[in-house]
């Protein structure tokens, strides 16, 4: 009796870590087995993805670039492979079973893998790394950061001139650099157009002096995006910009409950495409083209080159943008691409 | 109960007059913070209370005035004592300083108070059915440390069913989901005896587990399986009118209202009928209620079973009462503290209530201190709502016993 127990306990366990496993890391073996076609018999080589907290699945930053190496499975000839981290513990044992794997380019996705991606591209100098959201660190590193400050400044300035209550508000994920730099453009370009029109328009969420404000200290929770959304529409915010990846769904939800009281701006992707049963909530999606860096960073490597290089993606070359998803008056249209021309050459600070 | 009282009083009342003593530097170091911390800033602090009306507290000398009065109860505690007044002396010194608290950040601004309640409510519902699934389990001998995996479970099962079929199938999903992972609880601990904090942990990666892969997996390639409507708030007809204790707590979805149903009937149940009685004699002393004639392991299984379905509606509370979808790990540890609330509770239904309501209140103050000028930075900011916890839980409840033979397997031999 007592043995027969113990073993059902054991096979339990064993089965409850090997499914914990397989959620963590599963996501791309079927399509790693259907790369694998005639045309071509030799892969141009191993393209390999580590992703932060917010899974493949996360209609926004890591799902994009996802896409981009999908895109580059398509065109370039490479087999991708990707393993998700759930938590911060998986970065190391997940970039270390890359490199054991043989992997040409390991793709970090996120500021939060900068200090292992440094780590590991210095004990391992023969693999090719890039990280997304980050410098280069090491002369095996392409570093790709977005100036998406630029693109935010726009989507401040769209929402101080359409707000009907006066106030706006914005929220973060995690006080780090890659997320306050939206946070930051969208406050300049309220305070921006404040100055222009003489406008008042109000900040909820970010002060720039203190370079602090609302955060809700994780990506993953959607009920922290409702609550702070609903929060901020307490305080009479209409038009409210989440930078927190899926906790901005919780947002949209609560945008829906409001009945077109409040609006969203989508952050990284056009979230009125990517989360289109809620489109009419966005009035506008901040991009990051993160998608087509990691595409550039792949050809680098298969081209022998890249390594100690930054890719920074801008309004220039389209690395970053506005979609905008509602109609707005053309004197406003015109007042943003005279903006946008002014942050290319430099007249428009954006930070 | 009273006769036993009676016989171990003078050990008690050391006991007592030792908390008596930490209640009487408690009031004395609240007021003087309030005079050195909370004092510090001029200006007026805005209470908007409904959109037409704001309260103004001045906040300086509201808060020396509190402190002042916090320093004489204080004072007073420590002399005399408040005998069975202490608690409700302690609450309301509480409250106060919270107010003061507030008053001290929103000085020169506003913000909306009302909004704050709402939220503090709202916030707390899933830890409430949470804890209300730990106590029933507890209180009949069965550790139940696996709240987490039961609400991630049927979080995941209500949005699911919820979207194919809508949100009222979506219910019953989270409820099926909660009760089959309450009886892989059951069934372990009660028939096969496995250490009970063991059979909870593997549920908790059970279920984040399962749910992550089926999230990544199947709910990715198919997002219509995790879109559904959630419920609105309904306003009750005449209670929601009252002026901003309508809008707290009777302008919330069906899982709040469920949430005050769920604890009045616990309490009631659990110390008015037989079945408490049972329940509570199979947690204590399972032998004596055996030897009565209690059917220890039947009932057990069906108390395990009845928390299931109580934390399933819990988890339902995510996709159908909030966001509409499933996100991995959506609960982000409320099951956790749910289980500090049982404990915060003294495994009492109404305790819990009021230890979820103090996590829910951080959480909200957190998020409108925010959006205030205060100095403080953001991340201490989230972190406070479990150092309130952390405080409420060591520094006020002291010692709390639980049921004795919780986690003990029975034997009817």
């Amino acid at each position: 009796m007592r043995k027969q127990t113990m073993k059902s306990l054991a096979v339990g366990l064993v089965a409850v870590f090997a499914l914990a496993a397989c959620g963590g890391s599963d996501t791309a073996s079927d399509t790693t087995a259907a790369v694998v076609d005639i045309t071509q018999p030799e892969p141009a080589g191993l393209a390999c993805e580590v992703t932060d907290t917010g899974g493949v699945d996360d209609k926004g930053f890591n799902q994009i670039a996802y896409e981009g190496l999908l895109q580059a499975e398509a065109s370039l000839g490479v087999t991708i492979e990707v393993l998700e981290s759930v938590s911060d513990a998986d970065y190391a044992p997940n970039l270390q079973s890359f490199v054991d794997k043989g992997c040409n380019i390991i793709i970090t996705v996120g500021f939060l893998l900068a200090d292992a991606t440094k780590t590991f591209a210095e004990a391992n100098p023969t693999v090719q790394f890039a990280i997304v959201d980050s410098n280069t660190s090491a002369a095996n590193v392409q570093g790709l950061p977005f100036a998406t400050d630029q693109p935010s400044f726009l989507a401040g300035y769209m929402a101080a001139a359409t707000t009907q209550t006066g106030i706006v508000g914005t929220f973060g994920g995690i006080n780090i650099p890659p997320v306050s730099i939206f946070m930051q453009g969208f406050a300049k370009g309220v305070e921006y157009h404040n100055a222009q029109k003489g406008t008042s328009v109000k900040l909820l969420g970010w002060d720039m002096a203190k370079q602090d404000g609302t955060f809700a200290g994780n990506f993953n929770s959607l009920d922290d995006g409702r609550n702070i959304a609903k929060s901020q529409s307490d305080e009479g915010a209409d038009i409210i910009f989440p930078v927190a990846g899926p906790v901005g769904h919780g947002s949209s939800a609560f945008a829906m409950e409001s009945g077109g009281k409040v609006k969203i701006i989508g952050v990284d992707v056009d979230m009125s495409v990517s989360n289109a049963t809620q489109a009419e909530v966005y009035v506008g999606s901040v991009l990051k083209k993160i998608d087509a860096a990691v595409f550039a960073a792949v050809g680098n490597v298969l081209n022998g080159e890249g390594g100690g290089t930054d890719y920074l993606g801008t309004l220039e070359n389209g690395g970053v943008g506005v979609a905008i998803t509602s109609t707005i008056t053309p004197e406003l249209q015109a007042e943003l691409d005279a903006i946008t021309a002014g942050i290319i050459d430099g007249s428009i600070v954006a930070n | 109960m009273s006769t036993v009282d009676a016989v171990v009083a003078p050990l008690i009342s050391a006991e007592q007059r030792k908390q008596a003593r930490s209640v009487g530097f408690t009031l004395v170091v609240l007021g003087i913070v309030a005079a050195f911390v909370l004092g510090n800033r001029p200006g007026d602090a805005g209470f908007k209370l409904v959109d037409s009306y704001i309260f103004v507290i001045p906040a300086q000398p509201f808060a020396r005035i509190l402190a002042l009065v916090l320093i004489a109860l204080g004072a007073a505690q420590l002399l005399k004592g408040f005998g069975k007044w202490t608690n409700v002396v302690l609450s309301i010194a509480a409250a106060t300083f919270v107010i003061s608290f507030l008053a001290w950040a929103a000085s020169g601004g506003s913000f909306s108070f009302t909004g704050m309640l709402q939220d503090t409510v709202t916030r707390s519902v899933p830890i409430i059915l949470g804890a209300i699934a730990g106590i029933l389990c507890e209180r009949s001998g069965i550790i139940n440390i696996a709240i987490e995996g039961q609400l991630l479970g049927s979080a995941f099962a209500g949005a699911v069913v919820g979207s194919l079929f809508g949100p009222w199938a979506g219910i019953l999903g989270a409820i099926a989901m909660g009760v089959g992972l309450s009886a892989i609880l059951a069934v372990f601990s009660i028939r096969y005896r496995v250490d009970q904090v063991i059979v909870g942990f593997a549920i908790n990666f059970f279920a984040l587990g399962l749910t992550s892969f089926l999230a990544a997996r199947v709910l990715t390639e198919h997002p219509d399986y995790n879109i559904l409507s959630p419920l609105r708030p309904i306003a009750l007809p005449l209670l929601s009118d009252i002026p901003v204790i309508g809008v707290v707590l009777f302008t919330q979805t069906l899982f709040a209202y469920f949430a005050y149903l769920a604890v009045a009937i616990a309490t009631w149940s659990l110390y008015h009928t037989k079945w408490g009685l049972r329940t509570r004699a199979i947690g204590e002393y399972p032998k004596a209620a055996g030897t009565l004639g209690v059917d220890v392991i039947k009932l057990r299984y069906r108390n395990v079973l009845i928390a299931g379905a109580v934390a399933g509606v819990g988890g339902a509370w995510w996709p159908i009462g909030m966001v509409g979808r499933f996100d991995q790990n959506i609960t982000n540890g409320r099951g956790f503290i749910a289980l500090a609330a049982v404990i915060f509770g003294r495994w009492h239904p109404v305790g819990a209530l009021s230890a979820a309501l103090v996590f829910g209140l951080a959480e909200a103050i957190q998020l409108k201190m925010s959006n205030l000028d205060t100095g403080i930075p953001s991340e201490f900011l989230l972190m406070a709502p479990y150092l309130v916890t952390l405080v409420v839980v060591a520094g006020f409840v002291g010692r709390s016993r639980g049921p004795k033979a919780a986690g003990q397997p029975y034997d009817a031999q």
